[in-house]
């Protein structure tokens, strides 16, 4: 693809209990988001998995969303404060290896937000689409390539 | 002090208190040991205690059914204590013999400072704050302090916390932190792209032996996630991506568990500096959490608990 037509391509582990309704709901009410984000379910967000993110950027996705309930409203009571833990660390451990902060990203959206969860999404992508295509796991290319 | 140990350790085997003991030993090659895991008394003759004591032997334990006496060093004692956390092993079946260390020499600076390979050398010796290095016909003596690990500049607890046995007094901290983040400040200054770069030429040359995750005492799953097949999340062959994240997998594993004992980057055989990323993980938890590893055996492991405070201010 030229690089004027690019289009960035975002992937995103929303929870089951909040944050996938609440892309549900922003549908339902017809607003819109980027069609740009490849939406994946997820029972919790304690269910990610640093591999998860890690292997989709090293697929070529241009950014990885994660999305969770809101602290307290987990529907396992601990999944997402777990979850924010470990997010914690990932986002450091990404940033420090060089990986830009915008191409990962974490949220919490209830299941009543659809309006937010269209803005979280819009905004996601916009800041993928500033920063441009993923390249970072892409070999170098050799001279007459 | 040697024979302090060997006292120790065999009064521990005769009276029945352990089934094991795990110490160093003196290893194949010059001047470095390896660990020593016995049952016998008269192996015990073969424990020792020099400058060179670098490996981190809590990992063994695990393995090791039955009570065990061990042999630490401050940084292995809080290796150990978190693998206590973890209910890795339990601490009534320990009996840890605690040596206060005040830094492991590091051959390879040695080698340095005396622009030879250490096959050539026939003693090294320490008297106080010296390290004498004999080599046919000649001598030359430095600074002890020139030639140990970088992590140990920074030791802030080089007498173990958690022992029943302490051979010898204990050590003050060495408190020369930035000394021992050499590589982590360069890295910091780069920019991103510039640090992304320099990690990927750095994980160009694995060549996956995984001494990495073998030598390591938070490595400690019964399989581990490069071994699974279904899904193939890694894959086999040794490409610089794959390879990355491998290790970035493995840093975030063992985050909340590393000691920053610094045996990763030791036994990699191409010489990723792999500390640059376990004990920046080390201080970045240290951070986040206020937690720092293996200082409380009674401590829930840090990801397993949460606090309702917990900083969330990089979640839009």
């Amino acid at each position: 693809m030229e690089e004027s037509n690019w289009e960035p391509k975002v992937v995103g582990f929303l929870c089951h209990w909040c944050s996938y309704a609440g892309a549900d709901l922003s549908g339902s009410a017809r607003l819109e988001y980027p069609h740009n984000i490849r939406i994946i379910r997820i029972p919790c967000s304690g269910r990610v998995d640093p591999l998860f993110i890690l292997r989709a950027l090293q697929n070529g996705v241009d950014g990885v969303l994660v999305s969770g309930c809101h602290p307290g409203d987990c529907h396992y009571q601990s999944g997402n404060f777990h979850a924010r833990r470990k997010f914690a660390v990932i986002k450091r451990l990404l940033e420090y290896v060089g990986i830009e902060p915008e191409r990962v990203q974490f949220s919490w959206v209830a299941a009543s937000e659809g309006p937010k969860m269209a803005k979280v999404i819009g905004e996601f992508v916009e800041g993928v689409r500033r920063i441009g295509p993923n390249r970072l796991f892409k070999d170098d290319k050799k001279d007459g390539e | 002090m040697e024979n302090r140990l060997r006292e120790e350790a065999g009064k521990l085997l005769k009276e029945g208190k352990v089934d094991y003991i795990i110490g160093f030993g003196k290893g194949t090659v010059k001047f470095r040991t390896s660990p020593l895991i016995t049952n016998k008394e008269e192996d015990l003759k073969d424990l020792v205690i020099n400058p060179f004591i670098t490996n981190n032997l809590s990992r063994y334990p695990v393995e090791i059914k039955g009570r065990v006496g061990i042999v630490v060093k401050g940084c292995d004692s809080r290796s150990l204590t978190s693998l206590v956390q973890d209910k890795k092993v339990n601490r009534e079946d320990l009996v840890i013999l605690g040596f206060p260390c005040d830094g492991v020499v590091d051959i390879k600076k040695v080698e340095v400072q005396i622009d030879e390979e250490i096959d050539r050398v026939t003693g090294i010796e320490r008297e106080g704050e010296n390290l004498t290095v004999q080599m046919d016909g000649s001598k030359k003596t430095m600074p002890f302090r020139d030639v140990i690990f970088d992590k140990c500049y920074g030791c802030e607890y080089p007498t173990p916390l958690e022992y029943d046995v302490l051979l010898g007094s204990e050590v003050p901290p060495s408190l020369e932190i930035e000394k021992s983040l050499k590589g982590i400040k360069e890295l910091e200054e780069m920019d991103a792209r510039e640090r992304w770069g320099y990690w990927k030429e750095q994980f160009s040359k694995c060549i996956r032996c995984y001494g990495c995750k073998n030598v390591c005492p938070a490595c400690f799953c019964e399989r581990c996630f490069v071994d699974v097949n279904i899904p193939q999340w890694v894959s086999t062959y040794a490409t610089w991506q794959d390879n990355l994240v491998f290790q970035l997998m493995r840093t975030l594993h063992v985050a909340g568990r590393c000691s920053d004992c610094g045996e990763c980057e030791r036994a990699c055989p191409v010489g990723i500096p792999l500390r640059s990323l376990q004990r920046k993980m080390v201080d970045e938890v240290k951070d986040l959490f206020g937690h720092e590893v293996g200082i409380d055996k009674d401590a829930p492991p840090v990801f397993t608990h949460y606090e309702a405070t917990d900083s969330e201010e990089f979640i839009k």
